[in-house]
């Protein structure tokens, strides 16, 4: 799963620590995330596309090989 | 979401002010077990200071992160999955090991020795705690 995550952070101007506070989740979890060592949750995703106000899909892509 | 088997088993945890609690009482007990080995062994606590042990570290495992998150939530099942196949592999392995030692060592000696439930619960629980602390650092 690869995920744009970090970008889409970036132009929201936000630390990782802003916005875990905002879904409710620790730093660590939005650090995994990122960096794919950690697929989060249907509901976790569904935040986080509320937050950047886009589809979940245009942050979360499954890979081509998978 | 709230239904789910995982979020009631993490309703069952207690505070993260516990961790602490248990993290003393865990090195009290090791000083007092240590202690008891060399100064008092007349008086015999090391029984009082083995289920210390394991108060502590079970105090330890079940309280709660400071943030309880699905990620830790995920880390926390992988660490009891590990601790029990730990378990269970030791439990079947060590008597083979046993025979092996003693066949190598000394073959008048073919004496399989067993371990109670101190032994098993210290592996259980020692090998939730480490394999949890891991994985929490390699998410850091």
């Amino acid at each position: 799963m690869k995920n744009r995550l970090k970008i889409e952070r970036a132009i929201l101007d936000l630390t990782q620590e802003e916005l875990a506070k905002k879904i409710g989740v620790s730093r660590q979890t939005i650090n995994s995330i990122e960096k794919s060592k950690y697929i989060p949750s249907t509901s976790l995703a569904l935040k986080l596309s509320k937050v950047f106000n886009k589809p979940v899909n245009d942050f979360f892509e499954l890979d081509e090989e998978k | 979401m709230k239904n789910t088997i995982l979020n009631k088993l993490a309703n069952h945890q207690i505070p993260n002010s516990f961790k602490k609690i248990g993290g003393i009482i865990f090195f009290s007990s090791f000083i007092l077990l240590v202690g008891n080995q060399l100064f008092f062994e007349k008086l015999n606590l090391s029984i009082i200071a083995k289920y210390g042990l394991l108060i502590g570290m079970f105090l330890w495992s079940i309280s709660k992160e400071k943030i309880e998150d699905e990620l830790i939530l995920k880390l926390r099942m992988q660490s009891y999955t590990f601790a029990f196949l730990i378990v269970v592999i030791f439990t079947l392995l060590h008597p083979l090991m046993n025979f092996l030692v003693d066949f190598i060592i000394d073959d008048n000696k073919s004496n399989i020795s067993d371990y109670g439930d101190f032994e098993i619960l210290w592996l259980l629980l020692g090998s939730q705690l480490w394999f949890f602390e891991i994985q929490k650092r390699l998410h850091k």
